[in-house]
């Protein structure tokens, strides 16, 4: 609580100074900057925890701020007109959620394009808001109304601004803390593990940017009381172009750090634009610097500084509490695969894989390098569509069904190199997992849930060989490979699924390590009496673990038996090292 | 006899982790190494500081007398180092005949259609389309028709049919009776042993087993595997 | 279909290929997204205001396009550009700066006003039973010639077939001796030199301003998302594609509309077909 009200406190306390301290005309001036700042913390929430760059956040500050004028003009009680401005917020938000969620669904690669789509729509909405006179007084704007209950610019109008500067800076600071901001945080980080947790990463894009949206459309609404016209350039590409600067230089990993930028930056402008004739210019190449080098802007660089006065606290042992269940846990099944072919390009790696897997036990998956074992995993997944064929879990088909929705079907998988949130700690990383199949859509706005632990977790912490245990508040990039390979493991089958799907989990693991692990997976199946689908190089391990053996090659199924049967399978031997070992 | 690549206290890897410690090994012209050990002990790591794709975080590696640490992977192409690659290791969207041409001067490539007919067969064909087996030879082909004398292979054989096998095996003593040096990654240790003059086991990314191959015997090596 | 309307509708056609052809090299094979694409059009296009600034005859045009150019595109590729081949996401945002930059120094230098060149070739030729404007139709004939030959070199070349070897396998090129940097570099400033030549034949046709280069911008990109990045023919198709819906609806709506379907077109295919309509990976 601290960390969201001291901050908030000051800030609040320093923008009350400002009218006593410096004058009606300032407080204006830093009014309207205010507004503009507000705008840019949405960009920087945006930005800085998904990873999404919208280049044309005036579509809704500017169409509320029409919207806003149009009101104020034709409605006379203040009730209607708070009730109708809200309402254009809310529809900012609605345009912004379906925009991004159709862009971002399947691939998860579209940030770019997104970032051009924004781009096209402002220039779009800057030529609309230029030759429609009759909805935005065309070139000229809209003028001549009263500002929202009779604020005046100069006086009281400021400290309602400062209200909602103060109020969107503790709601941001609250979703830094809360596991909403976990799960955006790891958006950007891995978005592949996440889906593979079952969540629909393209609806929380959406739901972030539609935030980022609704805080524009907010200071949009403020923005047409404040300045008392509104032309096509509130609706216009450069200020879409200043905002973004604004954020990067100002730091967008900050959630001060975009409000800086704005006061500090337009002020600069609005001082040094005349005088000044390669203001423009420096600004340009200031932001690309701090892109380049320095991609937490201001606001990082005064916070390293910060923390070296400041020694950090000592955080004490959280206590944590039990998980609720996970959602839907389903019985154990067989799968089934009947003549799937997978194509890439032009190559074909599945040519007509067919077999059907007891419905427990652990069954591994051998074969030569580009056998195909690990696109098998990818299209019972949905990370690669099968071209052709069936996939069935117990009976249903999954093999058009997209990564997110692996988990809820009971489809756990661990990818081939470890695939982790690299930026969190490994207990954040735990809680993420946690979280996965078991919160309700409210979880995510309390801080109790980032405390939840699983019986199964707590299980495998207990586990004195673990080197998890000691390290939960260790930043997983600092984790040697064999580490996060047990991270992902615990990560993967914290939901309890059906079917587990280990690619290579021994890869790059000590001796020791390798027995742990290979405890750790016959005890998972035998806890759980699902099935294990493990793709292994190592015969020993092979031989100690599987009840079945797959054998790989070429796109297709050589053997799938016991282990014994395969090791005197002639075929097998023919292939697997040309008859070395 | 001239020594022709060498490396010393050689390691490496991707970022955090390392991978491969302490590995060194001279390899003279017309003579072989052959690099052996399980999956993911890093011999394919190995192959890849050599080539230069990777940049070593310790040791040194001599091309001709020249120290390469620095040099980019396609100056020591130019230097005369020829790689086959153990994944990837054709260009999949040209033609068999335009991979060919990629590396070598045109003809050179047109001696091996004898012994590897079907290549001769498919120069029209998209690479990526041919199956596993018939893409390493299209990359053993690329590499023997290259104008280079240190050649690097890894895992040469995987997927290859056996008859194909010796072929490349013929093609490979060749080249040591022209005075190119070699190191050849093999799982397949009759490909190895018939090869190599000095052995190389490897397991953790360490060296476990160096000597020549009179002193090697095929048990022994067969103990590196399964460690 | 008059004809007046099909030599309207090839013109535009042959506009959007060449302004498009830059980005579909830097975009669809060096996988850098240019934001600063349309701004190499324009400094192209301002070419013709350089060279009577500096006094020169008519006829340096074309070589005082080239070298500035190429001299602009060698500074930011040398200084930036070369980190960031591959990262999609890093490239848009330094090149975004990058355009804000040029703009900013087109600005300083020469103004925001529009400025007009006068058509090198006036008058009109008369063919398909009409009278069309000669400028138009011999750039049409040119830019023909241009693809043509483009098209027969990208299939023949050993260049080209090592500039697709680089784009299919980057660690393969370098093992096989290509000096993937030095292509890279070749190919970025190759890319924005034919950016700068389309700016220079627009510029007798449009209002030339620091900012013109954003329309551009955006139609080249979408080009490029719909024909599907990295093949010559599905350049031509998202070109036909673009052009011909923008001309259409512009020419029956106003070109507000007509901009607005060739957005929603795109939002579409990046929602349905997010590799493109020619499948090329």
């Amino acid at each position: 609580m601290a960390s969201i009200v001291i901050p908030s406190g000051l800030l609040l306390g320093t923008l009350l100074l400002i009218p006593s301290l410096f004058g009606d005309f300032t407080a204006y001036q830093i009014g309207l900057f205010l507004i503009y700042g507000i705008v840019a913390q949405g960009i920087g929430f945006l930005w800085g925890k998904t990873g999404i760059l919208p280049l044309g956040q005036t579509i809704f500050f500017g169409s509320t701020a029409y919207a806003s004028a149009h009101i104020l003009i034709n409605i006379e009680t203040l009730g209607w007109q708070l009730v109708l401005m809200l309402l254009s917020v809310l529809i900012a938000g609605a345009i912004a959620y379906v925009l991004a969620t159709m862009v971002f669904r399947g691939k998860t690669d579209s940030g770019p394009y997104f970032s051009l789509i924004t781009l096209a729509l402002v220039l779009i909405a800057e030529q609309l808001a230029s030759t429609s006179p009759n909805i935005t007084g065309g070139f000229n704007g809209l003028s001549g109304y009263e500002p929202i209950a009779q604020l005046d610019p100069f006086g009281n109008l400021y400290y309602l601004i400062v209200g909602v500067t103060v109020v969107s800076t503790m709601l941001l600071l609250a979703l830094n803390r809360l596991p909403a901001g976990l799960i955006a945080r790891a958006v950007s980080d891995n978005e592949p593990r996440l889906q593979l947790l079952g969540f629909a990463t393209h609806k929380i894009k959406g739901l972030v940017f539609a935030m980022s949206a609704m805080l524009a459309a907010t200071a949009g609404v403020l923005f047409a009381s404040h300045q008392g016209i509104v032309t096509p350039t509130s609706a216009g590409f450069a200020l879409s172009a200043q905002f973004i600067i604004w954020t990067a230089v100002g730091g967008r990993f900050h959630v001060l750090g975009p409000l800086l930028g704005s006061v500090v930056l337009a002020w600069l402008t609005a001082e040094l634009r005349d005088d000044f004739i390669y203001w423009e210019i420096s600004i340009a190449a200031i932001f690309i610097l701090v892109v380049l080098k320095s991609p937490g802007g201001l606001a990082e660089i005064i916070s390293i500084y910060f923390k070296k006065l400041v020694k950090a606290q000592v955080s004490e042992e959280p206590s944590y509490c039990a998980a609720p269940n996970v959602k839907s846990q389903q019985p154990a099944a067989t799968l089934q695969f009947d003549q799937c072919h997978l194509q890439v390009g032009v190559v074909q790696i599945l040519k007509g894989v067919t077999f059907t897997t007891p419905a427990q036990g652990v069954v591994c998956i051998i074969g030569p390098n580009g056998a195909g074992k690990t696109s098998l995993l990818n299209v019972i997944t949905g990370n690669l569509l099968a071209s052709k064929g069936t996939i069935l879990l117990a009976e249903k088909h999954i093999h058009c069904r997209p990564p997110y929705a692996a988990l809820s079907s009971g489809i756990g998988r661990k990818l081939q190199v470890p695939s982790v949130f690299f930026s969190m700690t490994v207990g954040e990383n735990l809680t993420v997992a946690t979280l996965a199949q078991r919160a309700k859509w409210y979880h995510y706005f309390s801080a109790k849930p980032l405390l939840w632990r699983s019986a199964y977790i707590s299980s495998l912490l207990a586990h004195e060989a673990l080197p998890l245990t000691h390290n939960l508040a260790k930043q997983v990039s600092e984790l040697p490979q064999g580490h996060r390979q047990f991270l992902e493991f615990a990560m993967t089958a914290a939901a309890q699924p059906r079917l587990l799907l280990l690619d290579e989990p021994c890869a790059g693991l000590s001796t020791a390590e390798t027995h742990l692990m290979t405890d750790l997976i016959r005890q998972y199946q035998t806890q759980t009496k699902g099935l294990v689908l493990l793709i292994e190089h190592d015969m020993s391990i092979v031989e100690a673990l599987s009840d079945k053996v797959l054998v790989l090659h070429q796109g297709q199924v050589l053997a799938f038996a016991s282990y014994v049967e395969v090791k005197a399978n002639k075929d097998v031997a023919a292939v697997y090292a040309g008859g070395t070992k | 006899m001239t020594e022709l690549i060498a490396f010393a206290g050689l390691a490496g890897g991707y970022g955090d982790s390392q991978v491969v410690f302490n590995l060194g090994a001279s390899v003279q012209a017309g003579q072989a190494l052959g690099v052996f050990g399980r999956n993911g002990v890093g011999k394919s790591t190995l192959a890849r500081l050599l080539q230069g794709s990777l940049q070593a975080s310790k040791g040194t590696i001599t091309l001709k007398g020249q120290n390469i640490a620095s040099t980019p992977p396609f100056q020591r192409h130019l230097l005369g180092l020829g790689y086959m690659p153990q994944t990837a290791m054709v260009f999949d969207e040209l033609t068999v005949g335009e991979n060919l041409s990629i590396g070598s001067k045109s003809g050179l490539a047109e001696a091996y259609f004898e012994i590897f007919p079907t290549l001769a067969e498919r120069l029209k064909q998209k690479a990526g389309t041919m199956s596993g087996g018939e893409r390493k030879i299209l990359s053993f082909v690329r590499l023997m028709a290259e104008d280079t004398n240190i050649i690097v292979l890894d895992e040469p054989s995987e997927g290859v049919q056996p008859e194909n096998i010796s072929r490349m095996e013929q093609c490979l003593l060749a080249r040591k009776k022209q005075g190119s040096s070699i190191i050849l990654i093999e799982q397949n240790l009759t490909l190895l042993r018939a090869v190599a003059d000095q052995l190389l086991g490897m397991d953790a990314g360490k060296p476990v087993l160096q000597s020549t191959l009179a002193q090697t015997s095929r048990a022994k090596m067969l103990e590196v595997l399964s460690i | 279909m008059t004809p007046v309307f099909l030599l309207n509708l090839m013109w535009q056609l042959s506009l959007l290929a060449v302004v498009t052809l830059g980005l579909a090299i830097i975009f669809g094979q060096l996988r850098i997204m240019n934001m600063a694409h349309g701004e190499f059009v324009m400094i192209g296009a301002y070419a013709p205001i350089i060279t009577s600034t500096l006094g020169l005859p008519n006829w340096m045009q074309l070589p005082v396009c080239i070298a500035s150019v190429a001299l602009v595109a060698l500074i930011l590729e040398r200084a930036i550009i070369r980190h960031l081949y591959g990262r999609l996401f890093d490239s848009l945002l330094a090149t975004w700066g990058i355009s804000i930059l040029l703009r900013e120094m087109v600005e300083l230098a020469f103004g925001r006003g529009f400025q007009s060149v006068p058509l090198p070739i006036s008058g009109t030729v008369s063919w398909i039973g009409i009278d069309y404007p000669a400028y138009r139709s011999v750039i049409i004939g040119v830019i023909i010639l241009l693809f043509i030959g483009l098209t027969i070199w990208y299939k023949r070349s050993l260049v080209a077939t090592r500039i697709k070897a680089m784009v299919n396998n980057p660690e393969l090129a370098q093992a096989v001796g290509i000096n993937t940097v030095s292509l890279s570099r070749r190919c970025f400033v190759f890319g924005c030199i034919s950016a700068g030549l389309a700016g220079l034949i627009i510029a007798p046709t449009a209002q030339i301003s620091p900012l013109m280069g954003l329309d551009y911008l955006i139609r080249s990109f979408f080009v490029v998302v719909v024909g599907g990045l990295g093949s010559l023919e599905g350049l031509a198709i998202g070109v036909g594609l673009i052009a011909g819906s923008q001309t259409l609806l512009g020419a029956l709506f106003n070109q507000t509309y007509g901009y607005i379907f060739v957005l929603v077109l795109s939002i579409l295919f990046l929602w349905l077909r997010p590799n493109g309509i020619y499948r090329n990976s």
